[in-house]
């Protein structure tokens, strides 16, 4: 098990958004979290990547508690994650994004004498990710300019530059029209396969994606995990259907 | 006593630039300019008065009627100046106040040169009362309930006023306020010409204690600057209480051990910014 | 914008030649434009790079000053090299623990601990008399520079002479050692710390410890600036490190153009001159100053470099670049 949540509550207050979480997520897994709105699943990505501190209850990754250790020094462990809110650097270049994860994950970050642009690893190893994103066309283009699109990819793409062992994903299509909801997804699998990756959690809405690529779904509701198991199994769950995944919407 | 009457002085500055804060997330740096403003023009005020043969004992009226006049010129740096950067970035708010202590320091400097100016023993014409075993100037006394009766003011003006209402609600929310049909554009008019005024007043009352002096303004900003932090940005009581503190604890320091003075003021600022950055009554911190 | 090579090669080969052809009156005004623009160098990695602003830089510009003030008289050490040296290592020992305590907040909160903390050390400067010379401040002895006395000359001479050139040759270190600063992989993780701290941290970079860094290698920087700046006048005291110098150092980053690296030069150089000259005509330059800073801020915030720039791209010459 690569990560794990035991018990994990999260509470504002009187207002209760995470109560009583338990799940495990494998090496070599994708797994989907699911859940009407409200139900606590960005709530869960923030415990679980150390931007939120819990209530009560704990989170391991690689057997170790994170309580704690906050987002940083996660990061420098082995996991990374996207933001359902996309989050850029706006002055800085699309190479420039992917160079500073390099930078991030050689342990560069605090050298101030040598130059950047000489550095042979950094530089081709941010054009590899740029090229697996299929944003390499744009590489000199500031962040602010590229089309919304384009800016949540490059979220993804920065962290998958971490070349991390679990990557959370909150939304990843999100934003994206859903012609183009399938194109991303293809880049975003190929480019964890080139790289390495092989545990992959998203919070996703659009049950097409969930059922095309997950192998484990996760269904979340007020809070409390309501299912969790094989595509096949959800699918045939009443209570999941009934509430998140409506009979309408629901794949043949 | 001498502790209180500075803290009289310094809760309307600083409740003056705790409104501005709170409503239009502002700092402003020049309310110590406008402190030295209505200071000088409280002198010029009096000293026109007694010259046009005005009685000495009802100084105090055009003291603090100069000193509420001039703070009018809140509303002209409001509309000419400030309204031109609230969808900034603070610290260009910050930098446009900077802008404005440097452009009264001299403005005031060529109205009324570099010399202090005073309104001489004029407020001992009101005699002195006992007071807790120490002898004080009836004008202190004066000044002291005046700012209790301004701060009550306040208190009533924000909680039981229509005006107040939307000035708490503008605070609180900006864009629901808006939504709501709030003209922002006049409520923030008027927050800042209250604000400067009530700093204008706490000059023009200063000064039959002291003296008008061309660097009053840049020294009192720092004073000021703990109160709110001592309060908490933008509480009206928070002002109270900062003031009281800082006042007092300023005459402390200064009877036991002079050198002291405003460093123990500044490292109260630099704990309370550290370990409760929100200060006894501010919103929570950044 | 980054100013092209032969427009630097021109600034520094006028730069160079300057004390043979200009009057010696404007040749000292030099000088503390290069202390400033070396305190600016340093400010501006914490503002346009890392996205704070300091409103206590003066605090490390009087540690700078008075490290050559109490050097040369009380220690007799008269070497300017040494001097500047160990201006810069006090403010970095200074700047270690406010650092620690103020990179921690933003914002406003930032601006109002390190103004604090600015005025914390100029009411030292000014009440311990005994240690400082209280508001009369101290003496700072002409210092020997590369070894040499320089004895028979007179001091104005000496300034226009050595010391101009001395202090050319720091300048131009200070900002080749900056733009390696800027152009490292530090340099960037400061940039995205100031874009957004949240995604930077999700990338494994601690905010806290970059800012930190950061703000000690800003106060590096001033406190060899306010070494540089306090030799000429041969008196250091506490209006050195009184908050409105914090001020004038956030405007003349401003009137230069923080978002470029030779901003903060021009800034400085804007700024010394421009008072130079407004003073002679009229002497209320403060008046003239806010109005210029308050037109900055409305107008133009990207400062003269800003302005530049945006001429530069109506030309031919930037099409040509790009």
């Amino acid at each position: 098990m690569i990560l794990e949540a035991r018990d994990v509550r999260k509470s504002y207050g009187a207002f209760v958004a995470l109560d009583g979480v338990t799940l495990a997520i494998g090496e070599d897994e994708f797994v989907s979290i699911i859940g009407p709105n409200g139900a606590g699943k960005s709530t869960l990505i923030n415990v679980l990547t150390g931007a939120l501190e819990l209530s009560a209850g704990s989170v391991r990754f690689r057997d170790r508690d994170i309580a704690g250790i906050g987002p940083v020094a996660l990061a420098r462990l082995g996991m990374a994650r996207s933001f359902q809110l996309v989050q850029i650097f706006p002055e800085l270049t699309v190479l420039e994004t992917l160079q500073a994860a390099v930078v991030s994950r050689l342990g560069l970050s605090a050298k101030l004498f040598s130059s950047l642009r000489s550095d042979p690893r950094v530089q081709a190893d941010a054009m590899e990710v740029a090229a697996l994103f299929g944003l390499a066309d744009r590489a000199r283009t500031p962040t602010r300019a590229l089309p919304q699109g384009d800016k949540k990819l490059l979220d993804v793409a920065s962290a998958f530059t971490l070349r991390p062992q679990i990557i959370l994903l909150d939304e990843p299509t999100s934003g994206v029209s859903t012609a183009d909801k399938h194109a991303v997804m293809e880049i975003l699998v190929r480019a964890a396969r080139q790289i390495g990756l092989r545990s992959i959690v998203q919070v996703e809405h659009d049950m097409d994606i969930v059922f095309g690529y997950s192998d484990r779904i996760i269904a979340l509701h007020q809070g409390r995990v309501l299912a969790d198991g094989a595509p096949a199994a959800i699918q045939a769950d009443a209570r999941v259907v009934e509430t998140v995944i409506g009979r309408r919407a629901a794949p043949c | 006593m001498g502790g209180v009457f500075h803290a009289a002085i310094l809760f309307l500055v600083a409740a003056g630039l705790q409104l501005v804060f709170g409503v239009q997330k502002i700092f402003n740096l020049a309310c110590g300019s406008f402190y030295a403003l209505g200071a000088y023009t409280g002198v010029a005020a009096v000293g026109y008065f007694i010259g046009r043969g005005g009685s000495p004992a009802l100084f105090i009226v055009p003291l603090v009627l100069g000193g509420l006049a001039v703070g009018l010129v809140g509303f002209v740096v409001e509309r000419g100046l400030l309204r031109f950067v609230y969808d900034r970035d603070e610290t260009f708010q910050l930098l446009l106040t900077f802008a404005l202590v440097l452009m009264l320091e001299d403005l005031i400097r060529m109205t009324w040169g570099a010399a202090p100016t005073s309104t001489g023993g004029l407020y001992l014409g009101y005699g002195q009362a006992h007071v807790l075993g120490t002898v004080v100037p009836v004008y202190n006394l004066i000044v002291i309930a005046a700012s209790l009766t301004i701060a009550l003011a306040m208190g009533w003006l924000l909680t039981r006023t229509a005006f107040g209402r939307i000035v708490r609600a503008a605070a609180d929310n900006r864009e629901m306020a808006e939504a709501l049909g709030v003209d922002l554009r006049r409520v923030y008019a008027r927050v800042f010409t209250l604000g400067t005024m009530l700093g204008t007043l706490g000059g023009a009352l200063v000064i039959p204690a002291t003296a008008a002096m061309s660097e009053m303004g840049i020294e009192l900003i720092v004073e000021a600057f703990a109160v709110v932090v001592i309060g908490g940005l933008g509480s009206m009581r928070g002002a109270f209480v900062g003031a009281l503190v800082v006042g007092v604890l300023r005459s402390l320091a200064i009877a036991v051990y002079p050198e002291l003075e405003m460093l123990l003021i500044y490292l109260i600022v630099i704990a309370v910014l550290l370990w409760r950055p929100r200060g006894f009554f501010g919103a929570a911190a950044a | 914008m980054r100013a092209p090579f032969t427009v630097l090669a021109a600034v520094g080969a006028a730069l160079l030649v300057l004390p043979q052809f200009a009057a010696p009156y404007y040749v000292t005004l030099m000088l503390p434009f290069m202390a400033y623009a070396v305190v600016l160098l340093g400010f501006n990695l914490l503002f346009g790079y890392t996205g704070l602003v300091s409103f206590g830089h003066a605090l490390f510009i009087g540690v700078g000053a008075y490290t050559g003030a109490v050097l040369t008289t009380r220690f007799g050490v008269r070497q300017m090299e040494v001097v500047l040296l160990a201006a810069g290592a006090a403010a970095a020992v200074v700047a270690a623990p406010v650092g620690a305590l103020c990179v921690r907040y933003v914002k406003i909160y930032f601006g109002m601990l390190t103004l604090a903390f600015g005025m914390v050390f100029y009411t030292f400067l000014l009440k311990f008399y005994r240690l400082t010379g209280g508001d009369e401040g101290m003496r700072m002895l002409r210092p020997s520079l590369l070894g040499q006395e320089w004895a028979g000359f007179s001091k104005t001479a000496y300034l226009i002479g050595p010391y101009y050139y001395f202090s050319l040759a720091v300048l131009v270190l200070a900002t080749g050692i900056m733009w390696r600063i800027v152009g490292s992989p530090f340099g960037l993780c400061l940039k995205t710390i100031r874009d957004n701290p949240v995604k930077a941290e999700s990338l494994g970079l601690s905010v806290p410890r970059h800012r930190w860094y950061a703000f000690m290698v800003s106060a590096v920087y001033a406190g060899v600036g306010g070494a540089l700046l306090a030799t000429p006048t041969g008196n250091v005291d506490p209006t050195l490190a009184y908050w409105t110098q914090s001020g004038n150092v956030v405007f003349m980053v401003l009137l230069g153009g923080f978002s470029s690296f030779f901003g903060p030069i021009l800034g400085a150089f804007a700024f010394i001159f421009l008072q130079d000259a407004v003073m002679s005509v009229f002497p209320y330059w403060r008046l003239v100053f806010g109005a210029v800073l308050a037109a900055l801020v409305i107008a133009a915030p990207g400062g003269l470099m800003g302005l530049i720039g945006s001429i530069a791209r109506r030309s031919p010459f930037e099409a040509a670049r790009s």
